[in-house]
């Protein structure tokens, strides 16, 4: 029980702090998430968080819930629990009080600081979660083109991402079996 | 862009006398779920649109929008954030809660259903082939964010430096986020508000 305890200690000390530091939606947050689950803890592998990382965007919700996929490798259901709680929790209580704040108040030189001083630090980290994942699953040119092609339809134009997601799996269901 | 500030306030006066229609918590806990369930890598913003302001008409644009924007700044996912306001806004603190944990608990019981496959069978080459195939589509999706997000900011010293820089503290020399956010926040705040005021003075 003591090791499960800690356990569940350690999950929630690494993703609370995170929840109130993801700026600009979870993308920001995905070179942080790898560094501490793969590099410092050891809960799962590289290519295990290639793998959660890919569940989590092929199921709804947001992305940032693979942290409960971790938290699952690490301490079963209770693990996905607490995982889960500390990634959203903080950041919900901040937001109350943000918003319960905001709706109150006009605004202001400072609110359109905030919002155009955070954005292009939102933009960096979201290129580095990018580069962390490209790393981490380390890609074949097969992949590469892939992640061409569907950043360039996205980009482009207003195909869903349902869509995309599921012809990609049937392509590569079909690579696979010839 | 002279009118961007009085329309901000008109907006904002629009808002202020609008007057909300009552929404049962029960109806707006039953909403969160179904769009918690179907909430799928980004395309949420428009289902909460067309669902809240659409078809149920209990936002104004003026309110989604500036929901929207909050729930970007804000902490935290913007899904979640965005339930949060709406919430907050039609049923109260209860409301915030119900929203939250709507938008929440359909897909944390979906992706541990999928963990669960993933531990049956994700041994497999051909599963986790094919969820490389995926992760390579996602990060295609994540690109085309980043560039679009990225094309938001505007262009001048200060911005680019924190965007690179925050960029190659985390992305490339792997330095830990939360130092290197709390050090370049205040950068950036201060920058922007200088900006602004400057802007100000000028018109």
């Amino acid at each position: 029980m003591a090791v499960t305890d800690s356990r569940l200690l350690d999950l929630i000390l690494v993703f609370a702090p995170l929840s109130l530091f993801s700026f600009g939606g979870g993308q920001s947050l995905f070179a942080e998430i790898q560094h501490q689950s793969v590099g410092i803890h050891h809960w799962i592998t590289d290519a295990q968080f290639t793998d959660l990382y890919a569940i989590s965007k092929a199921t709804p919700g947001p992305a940032t819930l693979m942290v409960a996929l971790i938290g699952w490798q690490v301490n079963g259901f209770q693990g996905a629990l607490a995982a889960a709680l500390a990634m959203y929790g903080p950041s919900s209580i901040a937001g109350y009080f943000a918003v319960r704040w905001w709706l109150r108040r006009p605004p202001s030189l400072l609110t359109r600081a905030v919002e155009q001083g955070l954005a292009p630090i939102a933009v960096g980290l979201s290129f580095a979660g990018v580069l962390t994942v490209i790393q981490s699953s380390d890609p074949g040119p097969l992949q590469l083109a892939t992640t061409a092609v569907a950043g360039l339809l996205l980009y482009y134009t207003r195909v869903g991402i349902y869509w995309l997601i599921g012809s990609v799996t049937v392509i590569y269901a079909a690579l696979v079996m010839t | 862009m002279p009118d961007d500030h009085d329309s901000a306030e008109n907006s904002e006066r629009r808002t202020r006398n609008y007057f909300p229609p009552t929404v049962r918590l029960r109806d707006l806990a039953a909403l969160f779920v179904r769009l918690g369930a179907s909430n799928f890598g980004g395309g949420n913003r428009a289902w909460v649109h067309r669902e809240v302001v659409e078809r149920r008409g209990w936002l104004t644009e003026e309110q989604f929008l500036s929901g929207y924007t909050i729930g970007t700044i804000l902490p935290g996912s913007n899904p979640v954030n965005l339930a949060l306001y709406i919430g907050l806004r039609l049923c109260g603190g209860i409301g915030a809660a119900c929203a939250v944990v709507g938008m929440i608990a359909p897909a944390f019981a979906l992706i541990l259903t999928s963990g669960y496959f993933y531990r049956q069978f994700g041994a497999v080459g051909p599963v986790h082939f094919i969820l490389g195939g995926i992760t390579a589509a996602a990060v295609g999706a994540s690109l085309s964010v980043s560039v679009k997000m990225a094309r938001r900011i505007p262009v001048n010293a200060v911005s680019v430096g924190l965007a690179v820089g925050s960029f190659v503290a985390v992305g490339i020399l792997r330095w830990p986020l939360i130092p290197v956010v709390l050090a370049l926040m205040p950068v950036g705040i201060a920058a922007a508000f200088l900006r602004e005021r400057k802007r100000g003075r000028d018109r």
